[in-house]
């Protein structure tokens, strides 16, 4: 038998990223990926874009959330109670999108231009911004974790969701789809900027919230975090792909490897602020700790 | 009615004899604990270390039970959240919502046998089959509810009778854990918080636990229990 020392430290959150909670990570990315990359491209109106979010959300997003389940057989129970939680919620988010997407994009193939279809894009894209949102609100919600605590996270993951959508449109203009390279950089720009601004925004706040909040952000800064935040989110995530933004920009034209390369770096970075946001998350401790 | 329990965090002598009462009760598997011993020092350089009785605190504004995507998680009529495993589907999102870090996933590295690799104890063999914990779903106290609801059939008053109180108040060697109704003013739990000053942890994240404590003595430096007379006039054994 032990002490429990650890509930009077900071203690962070592990199922939700450690051992198998890496599952439910991808899972999280996946599903914020998929959703904005399907509402990046009802916006270029690419079917190549909706197929891939419909892969991404029904086959990583849906199987490793399956996967992370204890009992996953008993996942009917999750989607059957639509008034218990927003976990409940976004699960019917995906098989909804999965089975409306997919009449989507049956309909956008050999019906195209007909009501039908448009009503389908219509519903399957408010299903897509459901998928990308869920998970931040779920975190949200969560009282005793300070850090997660702020409207500014499922802001975020959106964002962070159609930055990645963005970018995957590049890679499919380049492969020849139905993409228009420039409005998809043009996009990538516009979203990388908007998503540095509210991850500093954030960690800002959740700095100034309270004291716990306080070490979850040193732990990305300065903690074991550190390399992740710094490697992950800052180089990666967001200093190669605003350099190379700023370079085609400048330059007019930019080798396709390099804008290539800089969507890799994108996806990286969003994976590497999935993870420091679940993996700095932490609880006050349960008993106050003397003075 | 809503059952909850009282803490007397100055009479516990640290003896871990609430933990051993539930993992008998409840048959726990070894890697997990229903209640838990948090210990602290308190006191600059004159220390004492300071324990505290945890368990799940059955809120009534339970954050578990708005997380629970199945409906496995329930809140009785009586105040007692309780788990039913063949709902749970593990997501684990109860775990991660309790602000009192009070749940556990019982994951298969946990419920590894007491000698892990070698036969099962007689022990282990009847706790499979008198209760049966799914690997794969989340556990937590539940008031030893079997207790006090075979109690209450009898005719029997919980927190009065030990046939209908849970495990661990009855093993207490120091009387430090008290059991009964908190809706009832006259009950002793009602009484010990309206005299002794009973807190809740946490009370800012508006949960309302049912589990109280008494007789903290966090940030003071003083060598005494804290109410040493007050343990007295109740009864208290030193």
């Amino acid at each position: 038998m032990e002490m429990h020392q650890w509930m009077i430290s900071y203690t962070r959150q592990t199922e939700w990223i450690d051992k198998r909670g890496i599952l439910l990570w991808i899972a999280f990315y996946a599903g914020g990926l998929g959703g904005g990359l399907y509402l990046v491209s009802l916006y270029f109106n690419s079917l190549w874009g909706m197929f891939i979010s419909w892969l991404i959300i029904g086959v990583i997003k849906g199987g490793t959330h399956l996967l992370f389940l204890g009992k996953p057989w008993r996942f009917w129970r999750i989607i059957s109670r639509p008034q218990t939680s927003w976990l409940a919620r976004g699960f019917i988010f995906v098989v909804l999108f999965v089975g409306s997407g997919a009449i989507q994009l049956m309909l956008s193939h050999w019906m195209p231009g007909s009501v039908a279809e448009i009503l389908f894009k219509v519903s399957t894209g408010i299903l897509a911004f459901g998928v990308t949102v869920y998970t931040g609100i779920i975190l949200k919600n969560i009282k005793g974790v300070p850090f997660w605590n702020s409207i500014l996270l499922p802001i975020l993951f959106v964002l962070c969701g159609i930055l990645g959508g963005f970018g995957l449109s590049v890679v499919i203009a380049l492969a020849g789809g139905d993409v228009n390279l420039s409005a998809a950089e043009w996009g990538s720009r516009i979203l990388l900027i908007a998503n540095v601004l509210v991850i500093i925004l954030y960690l800002f706040q959740a700095e100034q919230r309270e004291e716990v909040g306080k070490q979850s952000v040193m732990e990305q800064l300065r903690g074991n975090n550190a390399p992740i935040f710094w490697i992950g989110i800052v180089s990666l995530g967001i200093a190669i792909p605003l350099a190379i933004a700023v370079t085609s920009l400048v330059a007019g034209e930019i080798a396709s490897g390099l804008l290539v390369f800089g969507v890799i770096c994108e996806i990286i970075g969003g994976l590497a602020l999935r993870y420091c946001v679940l993996k700095a998350g932490a609880y006050q401790p349960l008993v106050a700790k003397a003075q | 009615m809503r059952w909850g329990m009282v803490v007397d965090l100055s009479s516990c002598v640290r003896c871990f004899g609430c933990v051993a009462a539930c993992r008998i009760e409840h048959y726990l598997p070894m890697g997990i604990t229903w209640p838990k011993l948090v210990a602290l020092e308190t006191g600059g350089d004159n220390p004492t270390v300071s324990t505290y009785s945890v368990r799940c605190n059955q809120c009534k504004d339970a954050p578990c039970v708005e997380a629970c995507p199945t409906g496995a998680t329930t809140r009785r009529p009586d105040g007692i959240v309780v788990v039913d495993q063949d709902k749970c589907v593990g997501c684990r999102y109860c775990v991660v919502a309790c602000p009192y870090q009070n749940r556990t996933f019982l994951s298969k590295d946990k419920d590894q046998g007491f000698f892990p690799g070698r036969v099962q104890t007689d022990f282990e063999k009847a706790g499979k089959k008198l209760y049966r914990h799914q690997i794969g779903t989340t556990e937590k106290c539940n008031f030893c509810v079997e207790r006090i609801d075979a109690g209450l059939a009898k005719g029997l008053k919980p927190g009065i009778d030990r046939d209908a109180t849970p495990a661990c108040v009855n093993t207490c060697p120091a009387r430090a854990l008290t059991f009964g109704d908190l809706d009832d003013p006259d009950s002793e739990v009602s009484r010990l918080i309206r005299e002794r000053g009973g807190f809740q942890l946490h009370p800012e994240y508006n949960t309302d636990p049912s589990v109280y404590f008494i007789d903290g003595k966090i940030g003071k430096t003083d060598t005494e229990p804290a109410s040493r007379k007050e343990s007295e006039a109740i009864g208290v054994p030193d």
